[in-house]
């Protein structure tokens, strides 16, 4: 190894680091803000970190917006619209990749066109439909629409097309249901890519503001965390609630961070197999 | 037989299918049929009347409810711009960190990036509104430590929307990232040798070989990145309120305020077709100049 081949790999190094520093520099920020007090919070200039990490700011922001409710109402919001998301897009993903019928490319496009729509084109309506069907201000109304996803049913059909027929055959001289082969032959052989799309749709669940906003209407039994914390900016204004927005906020961030270290290797494989084939 | 194939064909299909036309394909063909019409969206879809072009004569027209419109779609379009102009850039500055073998710390770099991706828009708004606050916040002091002024950021007009661009690219970068690294996997390792025998110095060789070959994953990304930019609406419903001086109102808060808030559902469905039209227009531009390229 040559002296400015070392000296390259120092630069390279000390590159990495500042870059992920900064990119982590908003999360760590936040954590450490939760932890301050409320003089430290307003202090000028601003100190970095807390003398001691004070928790006080935690249990306030669970009486204040119900953030234990909240979180529960997430948890619901995102799991139920998680397992649907995995079953519709499963079975819709199977029949695209392995079945030949008239009309399958037109409809494949139809289905999997909407993954490019923004949600506020068809947020006007859908709104006033969901409250035809009597389902507004309820969780119900959150979750229906957001069963079946354009990007889980083209992920899965990009898998599910790898799985050899010879296997399916198999099963079907077996004596196997469709239903019974799509759940206990294929989602197996696909295991790594139902990974992928159950932290995709969770995330992406826990994540959605603009949709709950419009149908809950205000009823914040119902409100999912990211919405209560949006409540939470507009109690006792000012610096003072530094440390309690900055709590709920990092409540909110766990459980999807959670599930990403878990699932991250899936995540990144998927994308970078499904999407764009250079 | 037969039978039993359209049977099951049905039930495969049938759910996603149900789901998607009940609550993406009706709402979009409901869109552009209330945007003919007068509508209250607290009422039934039966009472809306027929105007015929005067919601969109409206949103061209010289009266406010078009000059609010004109400005939210201008905003919308700079943040849009600006943010894929500062992305696209980014991820492939990035995308080549992690991927090289040199230096340790490539895969550390991305857990990172990736993980801002996973935040919830609303918890990254909350928290960028304290590092931008002027006074209290960590941002205007290490910018004091390089000597540079104070910025206002949020409560300036002339800086609020590009101190949402940065709060975005932030949020966004790492899925960009991993978009790049996957375009730079697929490029052959021999072409670089191949680059390199021939006397190409690093810089050539990125600019011969990998940008070219990447050209396909950046397409990707760039459609991509105005779709999610259109749909900013958090940090500006929940920080900003559109302000200072409207110079953060966009598309997505301005269409929800008109047409849920103030429920004028057809006005807002006019304004919801004519982003809809404007992205299938940007993404075919942005297809066009591809070609363009490919053909130099």
């Amino acid at each position: 190894m040559t002296r400015s081949g070392s000296l390259e790999r120092a630069l390279l190094t000390a590159l990495i680091l500042t870059i992920a520093v900064i990119a982590a520099f908003p999360i760590v920020w936040m954590v450490l803000s939760s932890l301050k007090t409320p003089q430290e919070s307003m202090q000028v200039p601003p100190v970095w970190l807390p003398r001691t990490p004070n928790f006080s700011a935690f249990s306030e922001v669970s009486d204040v917006i119900g953030a234990g409710r909240s979180m529960m109402n997430s948890a619901i919001i995102a799991t139920v619209a998680t397992a649907g998301i995995l079953i519709t897009s499963l079975m819709a993903g199977y029949a695209f990749a392995k079945y030949r019928f008239r009309g399958r490319s037109i409809l494949f496009a139809l289905l999997v066109g909407t993954m490019f729509l923004p949600p506020i084109v068809t947020l006007i309506p859908l709104y006033r439909l969901i409250s035809e069907i009597g389902f507004n201000g309820s969780l119900v109304g959150v979750i229906l629409p957001n069963l079946a996803n354009a990007f889980g049913i083209f992920l899965m059909r990009q898998f599910i097309a790898g799985v050899p027929d010879d296997l399916l055959d198999a099963a079907r001289v077996d004596g196997a249901s469709e239903i019974r082969i799509v759940f206990s032959v294929v989602a197996p052989a696909v295991a790594p890519a139902i990974a992928a799309l159950t932290l995709f749709a969770f995330v992406y669940q826990w994540n959605t503001y603009l949709w709950p906003l419009t149908v809950l209407q205000g009823n914040t039994d119902n409100y999912p965390i990211v919405l209560s914390l949006g409540r939470l900016l507009s109690y006792n204004r000012g610096a003072m609630n530094t440390g309690l927005v900055m709590a709920g906020a990092t409540l909110a961030v766990l459980p999807p961070l959670f599930l990403f270290v878990f699932l991250q290797k899936f995540f990144v494989d998927s994308i970078v197999s499904s999407g764009v084939k250079g | 037989m037969r039978a039993a194939r359209t049977f099951n064909l049905s039930i495969m299909l049938g759910p996603a299918t149900a789901l998607i036309g009940v609550f993406i394909l009706v709402p979009m063909v409901l869109t552009v049929w209330l945007s003919f019409h007068e509508w209250s969206s607290q009422t039934p879809f039966s009472s809306a009347r027929f105007v015929g072009l005067r919601n969109y004569q409206d949103l061209f027209g010289p009266i406010s409810v078009g000059r609010d419109f004109r400005r939210a779609f201008f905003n919308t379009a700079i943040y849009t711009c600006v943010s894929v102009l500062a992305l696209l850039p980014l991820s492939v500055m990035l995308g080549l960190l992690v991927h090289q073998k040199r230096a340790a710390g490539g895969q550390m770099l991305r857990t990172v990036l990736f993980a801002t991706y996973m935040v919830p828009m609303i918890a990254v708004a909350l928290v960028w509104s304290k590092l931008y606050s002027p006074s209290e916040g960590p941002i205007n002091q290490i910018l004091g430590w390089f000597g540079l002024g104070p910025q206002p950021w949020l409560s300036s007009p002339s800086t609020a929307l590009y101190a949402l661009v940065i709060l975005n690219v932030w949020q966004q970068v790492g899925y960009f990232t991993v978009l790049a690294i996957a375009g730079l996997t697929q490029i052959p390792k021999t072409l670089h040798e191949a680059a390199r025998i021939d006397g190409a110095n690093p810089v050539q060789s990125f600019f011969g070989v990998t940008l070219p070959l990447l050209r396909r994953t950046l397409l990707f990304s760039a459609v991509i990145a105005v779709i999610n930019a259109v749909q900013v609406f958090e940090p500006v419903a929940l920080i900003t309120q559109g302000g200072p001086a409207g110079s953060t109102n966009v598309l997505t808060y301005h269409i929800r305020r008109v047409g849920i808030e103030r429920a004028q559902g057809g006005m807002g469905s006019a304004m919801a077709v004519m982003l809809m039209l404007s992205l299938i227009v940007a993404i075919f531009a942005i297809f066009a100049m591809n070609r363009k390229a490919e053909e130099q």
